[in-house]
């Protein structure tokens, strides 16, 4: 098994009466709330927390984008990556991703990644997100009827533009180019893996399997809730008659690892807290305008994580026995978390493990506990997992050698 | 009461037609909720014209809008429509998403429209009263911000269940999202295509009703239309919103019948 650690970069000083002073913690909440030294606190510490994930021997490091929200604090995950790829060394630079349909040309996030990847020696993960409806077609006013073409079309250029030794000419619907020659070129051949964030469009499945794209299924609600997620995703494999190798599939799950179930409700109860019932605080309304979720996943039942957030009542007012007992948030002694894991793991069958160790509020210093307790206690014990299959979702040019940063006093 | 047909033009595209009445003809364009066969307000207008009410591109199939780009496209598909139908010179009555379209129809091709009503029309927009974003809210709490007499709207829904049989409340909101995700095509994020600039072009004559208590359309938009078609006449319906013509259905076809007849 792969593990990751995703940051999501929340606002970590939302008032206490947030919810019920502002409808929405996405697309309308008010910038004034913002105060640019906590933001400079803040990405200072989360920059240190995912650079001390890699040096604990986590396999990737996962940022992604969003707009005009408190939930997470990245309109450019491009910007954060490129600052850790001078200060890891070995984790992969899992980007989750860049939402294609925002960017005219798309050309745009073939150029960026493709820097990425030279800067950081090959060990770029290219994610390419629909984006969530308040990211795209609230914040940046994209249509939701034609949001999702346009994404096709563009993660469809990308592609091209990295696999193609020659300019060529694009006449898509969305985009029109006479010169397609994008520069600089990744180091990885044909190009980085690619990463699908979905939230349970039917459609999707059957774009990562047809495609050879991972699947990383991005629940804020556990396991239990995202099994029929997973068991269409594996459906749909099964249909196509590939092989069910379960690094095709991502999972994301919360964690909150100690010495005891006590020890981890003291320390982490009141940041799941504060992400449960602030960070994801949507409007129901920017969680699901029309044309955002296709007829045939509205057929289908499956209700996306983001229109599932804005049910307020099943998210808000949670306790933390509750976020247990569901399986929002797997909590206890790093034996417990093993187990659960292990279940989970088994359930969904996943190879790639995203974990969130830090979420709300979580200061640094807790995070970094959490983070070294389930790096290792937790990952030696399931790192065997898995081991028959190839992973062929995973960098494989990443360069021997990585460049240093020159200490600075010898550069003059 | 309408009956509707399936036509296919004979540059491939399928249409949904419905019609019903004798008299005068009148193209009705309908507005965010498609078409019943048992509408009350065409029932009102059938007694005395031949209604004729196509079904808009994506209301019955999203696919439909995959090679209808923009605006401009969507009134080459209608004129190609009213072609088909032999329909020049004619009346446009249009409601809400349907009037933004008769407006542009009627200025992309002056000749079609004789007469033009446009209900709580869509298609500007006024920085000092923005139109509501009735996107930025869950579907069933759509359907209640348009209606300002709740009582007409609970009287319509017995109708239409008592004509076509209890409503299957999943696939009811999978009809509004589609009839919705069709109008965010042309009319998403600001309805602001370019209209104003059109309106001096339209030749007809020229009706406008608003809903004074309109909560998606604010009723001050008949000030931006009548700037743009200084001619048309214009009415603001006291106690009504933007379903004006079900809510005071037969005062609205009054209005409308005789400004035809005028």
């Amino acid at each position: 098994m792969k593990f990751h650690w995703f940051h999501l970069m929340p606002y970590p000083e939302l008032p206490e009466t947030f919810k019920d002073d502002h409808r929405s913690v996405w697309v309308d909440v008010p910038s004034s709330l913002f105060d640019p030294k906590v933001g400079h606190r803040a990405y200072n510490d989360y920059l240190d927390e995912l650079e001390y994930a890699d040096s604990v021997g986590f396999d990737g490091i996962c940022v992604n984008e969003h707009h005009q929200n408190a939930y997470g604090l990245m309109p450019s995950p491009n910007l954060i990556a490129a600052a850790l790829a001078r200060r890891t060394k070995n984790a992969k630079l899992v980007v989750m991703g860049n939402s294609v349909a925002l960017y005219d040309p798309p050309t745009r996030v073939a150029e960026e990644m493709a820097m990425l990847d030279c800067m950081s020696g090959g060990r770029l993960v290219a994610g390419f997100p629909v984006g969530t409806p308040m990211d795209t077609v609230f914040a940046y006013g994209k249509s939701p009827a034609t949001l999702r073409e346009k994404y096709y079309e563009g993660v469809k250029l990308i592609l091209r533009a990295w696999e193609e030794p020659e300019p060529f000419a694009f006449n898509g619907k969305h985009t029109q180019l006479r010169y397609v020659n994008v520069w600089p070129r990744p180091i990885q051949k044909p190009h980085p893996p690619v990463w699908i964030p979905g939230g349970g469009s039917v459609e999707t499945w059957d774009w990562c399997v047809d495609n050879e794209f991972l699947y990383a299924n991005l629940s804020y609600f556990g396991y239990i809730a995202g099994q029929k997620v997973n068991d269409g995703f594996w459906a749909t494999v099964d249909k196509a008659g590939k092989e069910r190798n379960p690094y095709r599939c991502g999972f994301l799950q919360f964690i909150a690892c100690a010495e005891n179930d006590a020890e981890a409700e003291r320390l982490y109860s009141e940041a799941a807290t504060y992400f449960y019932s602030r960070c994801l605080h949507v409007y129901p309304g920017f969680g699901n305008p029309p044309g955002y979720t296709s007829i045939p996943t509205m057929r289908a039942g499956i209700e996306s994580m983001v229109a599932r957030s804005t049910r307020r009542q099943d998210v808000e007012n949670l306790t933390w026995k509750e976020m247990i007992d569901r399986g929002y948030v797997v909590a206890g002694s790093p034996e417990s978390i093993v187990q659960q894991l292990d279940h989970l793991t088994d359930k969904m069958h996943v190879g790639h493990l995203m974990v969130l160790c830090q979420y709300g509020n979580m200061s640094k210093e807790t995070t970094l506990y959490n983070t070294t307790r389930f790096a290792k206690e937790v990952i030696p014990k399931l790192r065997h997992k898995f081991s028959e299959y190839e992973d062929k979702w995973w960098p494989k040019d990443t360069l021997d050698s990585i460049a240093e940063p020159a200490p600075l006093a010898t550069i003059v | 009461m309408l009956t509707g047909e399936n036509i296919k033009l004979k540059n491939g595209r399928a249409w949904r037609v419905y019609s019903g009445g004798t008299g005068p003809t009148l193209l009705w364009l309908h507005g965010l909720g498609g078409i019943a066969a048992s509408d009350p307000f065409l029932a009102a207008l059938e007694r005395n014209h031949r209604v004729i009410a196509p079904l808009a591109p994506g209301f019955s199939d999203l696919a439909e809008l995959d090679e209808i780009g923009n605006i401009h496209e969507l009134a080459l598909d209608y004129d190609d429509l009213l072609d088909h139908l032999g329909l020049e010179g004619t009346a446009i009555v249009g409601h809400s998403f349907g009037a933004m379209i008769a407006a542009e129809i009627a200025a992309h091709f002056p000749r079609r429209a004789k007469k033009l009503a446009l209900l709580n029309p869509v298609g500007l927009w006024n920085d000092a009263y923005p139109v509501t974003d009735i996107f930025a809210e869950p579907y069933l709490q759509i359907e209640s911000m348009l209606w300002h007499d709740k009582e007409a709207r609970d009287a319509l829904a017995a109708r239409r269940s008592n004509a076509e049989g209890p409503p299957n409340e999943a696939e009811r909101i999978i009809a509004i999202a589609q009839g919705l995700t069709a109008v965010t095509k042309f009319t998403w994020p600001i309805p602001d295509k370019g209209l104003k600039k059109r309106l001096p072009r339209i030749a007809a004559s020229v009706l406008t009703l608003f809903g004074a208590e309109d909560s998606f359309i604010p009723a001050r938009y008949a000030e931006d239309f009548a700037k743009g078609l200084p001619h048309a006449k214009t009415l603001t319906i006291k106690g009504t919103g933007h379903m004006l013509p079900y809510e005071k259905t037969e005062e609205v076809a009054a209005l409308v019948e005789k400004f035809l007849a005028s």
